[in-house]
């Protein structure tokens, strides 16, 4: 059956590009992209700014440099601070590269089951104007939608719109991590431009469930999208005949976002299969989008060494803490695959409950690959 | 014929050849950042071998290369490094070293020729005092875009590497025409780079490649260097698709290089 396929859960970056993808890519009209020659890029760019409802894109390598980039961009004062979740994928799984690298201070904000921060929370971390002689000025509020560490949690349009209102009325930008955003705009019924329309940027995956093999756009209005070129340039993400890449993020974008509501499907049919294996729980009704938090009831039983051996029957996962487990759904994981995932993991339940001394020897941490991409 | 134009503004609008698409759409791929991608993987072990370092791994631009390399060597507060008043990462990197990266440049002139003076650097290293940041690192540039892609031999290149250890500094070297310098000036590019703690090599400039370079150097530097180009926001997924091209690259076209540099003297002699 699925003997020798590897089902891949560990996270939606997995995607192999399609066969369209390929041929697009072998075919694409190319230029100098630094100096805005690329035409395939170019093409694809505008493309991504009108969906989003957005003047202007600008093409990345990485999600990571996407929210580098806006935040740097944002924020190109010295002193400046910015909100954001204390659960958020910039402030905990970019390197803290914000500060590291671009001299912003992060002041975080605790983040609810949800995803969402609490208004009032928000409204206190803004640094007051007159403090300045000891605070850093505060420029910029961040979201992330999916909510990647809630368990690919959406933001509703109506809490976007209002911390959109709280940035504008203290003088703020907003820009949102939407590395899964389509996955919100799919789950909610909401379309994505309207879904986005109180930010001043957008960060937005091409390379994640949608398919592509590299990159993220970035979208704002042309004054912000111009910095963001510079900036690109100097953290190094200038790259030449970049249509190669933009061509595949195009297919990406036109055959993939309509395969997102089964992705959400499979997900949920995922965790009421684990949720009746007795040693685990999980909360289905929390499953929004492409993503499953499965918990650990059973003592003997670590996420660790339970990921192991799932690797040992072809099913990848990785731990998210010592006794909890992320799943990640994407195209590629058919249904079938679903249900043999939930077989292995009943297997695998078994092997380690039998106390058989071949696990003996698998060690009892977190692996080294547990990370929150 | 009137139709074609005749791009001379730089060796960066080179276009993916149909050996390269082809690469490129069959390339054998996983997540990179996994550290699984097979393709990128097979290329960065063999460009390792080539310039006779232990590991290399690949960048999306030689800017984000030397970059890495400076942050990498200079990655204590209060570092500073020498390089050429006229070298690409001084005047075209968009002063990153500093902005981003916070290191203090040290210029020292270059010559016609794209060498700096031995005594002129050795003056440019800081000795311990309260008002002066630390010298961790000397750059060099081979070939000198500046200089008219002049090569800085391998003598000059062994005599500035023993000049850094000698001071407890590394050795960077922007490499993103060193295949030029090795096909002119006729040493293998390994023995030309072999005084160099590291080396960043564009493939896509002369080699064609559509996208990209390599960092090259000690496993430990490589290490370090990983990280910070995931930091910068250079960590791509299924990045095979960019190597594959890169590979080809590097297998066709460096033995082009040579009639480069001829049609370069025939254009230069019919300039009257």
């Amino acid at each position: 059956m699925a003997t020798n396929k590897v089902v891949d859960l560990r996270s939606d970056t997995v995607t192999k590009p399609s066969d369209a993808m390929r041929a697009a890519m072998a075919a694409a009209e190319v230029d100098d992209d630094v100096r805005s020659a690329d035409p395939t890029a170019r093409r694809f760019q505008e493309a991504m700014a009108a969906i989003m409802g957005k003047e202007a894109a600008l093409f990345v390598p990485s999600g990571t440099m996407g929210n580098l980039v806006s935040v740097l961009a944002h924020c190109d004062v010295r002193g400046s601070e910015v909100i954001l979740g204390d659960g958020s994928h910039i402030h905990l799984c970019e390197n803290g590269g914000i500060s590291t690298i671009g001299g912003v201070h992060p002041k975080t904000v605790r983040n609810n089951a949800d995803g969402t921060m609490d208004i009032d929370r928000i409204v206190a971390a803004i640094r007051p104007p007159g403090g300045g002689l000891y605070y850093p000025t505060t420029r910029l509020i961040c979201l992330e939608n999916t909510h990647g560490n809630s368990g690919g949690k959406c933001l509703s349009v109506e809490y976007t719109d209002k911390v959109g209102e709280i940035a504008k009325s203290h003088g703020l930008k907003l820009h949102i991590d939407g590395a899964r955003i389509f996955n919100a705009s799919v789950a909610l019924g909401v379309p994505v431009d309207r879904l986005v329309k109180a930010a001043d940027s957008v960060s937005v995956c091409l390379s994640k469930g949608l398919g592509a093999p590299v990159g993220s756009v970035i979208v704002g209005s042309k004054a912000f999208i111009d910095k963001a070129k510079i900036l690109r340039k100097t953290l190094g993400g200038g790259m030449r005949q970049v249509g190669v890449l933009c061509a595949a993020a195009h297919v990406a974008v036109r055959d993939t976002v309509g395969k997102l509501a089964d992705d959400h499907r499979k997900a949920k049919a995922l965790a009421e299969g684990l949720n009746k294996i007795e040693q685990f729980t999980v909360d289905s009704a929390s499953v929004e989008t492409n993503m499953v938090f499965m918990d650990i009831v059973d003592s003997r039983i670590s996420s660790a060494k339970l990921c192991q051996v799932l690797g040992t029957h072809n099913v990848l996962a990785n731990p998210r803490s010592p006794k909890s487990v992320r799943l990640v759904l994407h195209y590629q994981i058919s249904d079938t695959d679903v249900q043999y995932a939930v077989t292995c993991f009943k297997k695998a339940v078994e092997e380690l409950l039998k106390g058989s001394t071949e696990f003996e020897h698998l060690v009892d941490t977190t692996t080294k690959n547990s990370y929150g991409h | 014929m009137a139709s074609k134009v005749v791009d001379l503004r730089s060796d960066t609008v080179t276009k993916p050849s149909e050996a390269m698409r082809s690469a490129m759409a069959a390339a054998d791929v996983d997540d990179d950042v996994l550290g699984s991608d097979p393709t990128a993987q097979r290329f960065e072990a063999e460009m390792a071998a080539i310039m006779g370092k232990e590991a290399a791994f690949f960048v999306p631009s030689g800017t984000m290369g030397n970059l890495i390399s400076v942050l990498v060597h200079c990655d204590v507060r209060g570092s500073e490094a020498i390089l050429g008043d006229n070298s690409h990462i001084h005047v075209y990197e968009n002063g990153g070293i500093s902005t981003i990266g916070g290191v203090h440049p040290r210029t020292v002139p270059n010559n016609p020729d794209g060498t700096m003076d031995i005594d002129k650097i050795v003056a440019a290293i800081r000795h311990p005092d309260l008002h002066y940041p630390t010298t961790r690192l000397i750059c060099l540039e081979n070939t000198h875009g500046n200089s008219g892609g002049k090569c800085l031999s391998v003598e000059y290149t062994d005599m500035v590497g023993e000049i850094a250890k000698s001071h407890g500094l590394k050795l960077h070297i922007d490499g993103a025409r060193i295949f030029n310098a090795s096909v002119a000036l006729g040493v293998p590019v390994d023995r030309l780079v072999k005084a160099a703690d590291s080396v960043s090599v564009c493939l896509s400039k002369g080699l064609g490649a559509p996208v990209g370079s390599v960092i090259v150097g000690s496993k430990a530097f490589i290490d370090k260097a990983k990280i910070l180009r995931k930091t910068l926001g250079g960590g791509m997924r299924q990045v095979g698709v960019l190597c594959a091209a890169a590979h080809v690259a590097v297998r066709e076209t460096v033995g082009k290089l040579a009639d480069d540099h001829r049609k370069a003297k025939v254009l230069a002699g019919s300039v009257v």
